[in-house]
């Protein structure tokens, strides 16, 4: 296996399509990520103000909660983390390679546009319905 | 409570497989988009086809159904064009920027709080985008073997010719 025990996309891919089914089979769950942010954001706003969020369409078709694809998504970060640590690939990092290469070491550049682009892409995904 | 034990487990294995074909790294998301780097496209279609096969296969068995999501044009092809310009400025997508802070990558957190903050908008538009964005060409729930009218196990066998073709041209020219 190439580059620094990294494995090849081929089987990491084929595996996770074989979770993938496994999940549909035994759970009844397919893969998803994006609607347990706007569960997120329900239940911070639920903190603010519960009346209104009882009375938003979004909030009353996507109830804010902790459900299966909650913890699926809280489930890959503890995945990375346990697998970064093992193979001595966890790096704190607050600006990537490509980034520094580019634009330099610049941190704070990188949190906005990082912000940003995580508002346009989430309003993209929950709008396609992805 | 067992949905939510199978939830942590699925995506630990899922994280783990992840980070363990580097997929989830801004360089090799960035890479992809700019044709410069194919591994996570090998990782998805791969992923891809094995699940195609799996699912139809659970469902001709009657072990499961199919989660089809209704065909709506504008909202798809608008939020497409949201997410892929998102998704650039970002370098992660929903999933796997929950795996990159796993891996140590600091940014990766301000790209969730933006989402949580997208989600949060986007809750706030959408009794406006269903008057609007979401009565623009709306044509159903709908499968390509559907809209070909022909069996499912003859769309998958063409689809998986095709992508072994891509899957061999882009390893020919060493991206």
């Amino acid at each position: 296996m190439k580059q620094n025990g990294a494995w090849s996309p081929y089987l990491a891919g084929g595996l996770a399509g074989l979770l993938g089914v496994l999940s549909v089979l035994l759970a009844g769950q397919f893969f998803g990520a994006s609607t347990s942010f706007v569960r997120t954001a329900g239940m911070i706003e639920q903190l603010l103000g519960p009346e209104r969020v009882a009375e938003m369409d979004y909030f009353v078709k996507v109830v804010p909660g902790i459900d299966w694809q909650w913890m699926f998504v809280f489930g890959i970060f503890l995945g990375s983390l346990v697998a970064a640590l093992a193979s001595g690939t966890f790096r704190l990092q607050t600006v990537p390679d490509m980034w520094q290469r580019r634009f330099g070491h610049t941190p704070v550049k990188r949190a906005v546009v990082a912000f940003a682009g995580g508002v346009v892409a989430m309003f993209g995904a929950r709008l396609a319905d992805g | 409570m067992s949905s939510l034990l199978y939830g942590l487990i699925t995506g630990f294995l899922f994280g783990f497989l992840l980070q363990k074909a580097r997929v989830i790294r801004y360089d090799k998301q960035l890479g992809a988009l700019r044709l410069l780097d194919m591994t996570i496209v090998k990782f998805m279609l791969t992923s891809v086809m094995v699940g195609m096969v799996g699912v139809y296969l659970l469902q001709d068995l009657g072990l499961a159904e199919l989660s089809i999501k209704s065909m709506v044009a504008g909202p798809v092809i608008i939020g497409g064009l949201l997410f892929g310009l998102g998704w650039g400025l970002l370098g992660y997508c929903p999933g796997t920027s929950a795996g990159a802070l796993g891996e140590g990558r600091v940014d990766a957190f301000w790209g969730i709080l933006g989402m949580v903050t997208g989600a949060a908008l986007f809750a706030e538009a959408y009794p406006w985008l269903l008057r609007t964005v979401y009565t623009w060409g709306d044509l159903g729930k709908l499968t390509v073997p559907q809209v070909l009218g022909v069996n499912h196990w003859l769309v998958i066998p063409v689809f998986i010719i095709g992508v072994v073709f891509l899957l061999r041209w882009l390893e020919k020219r060493g991206l």
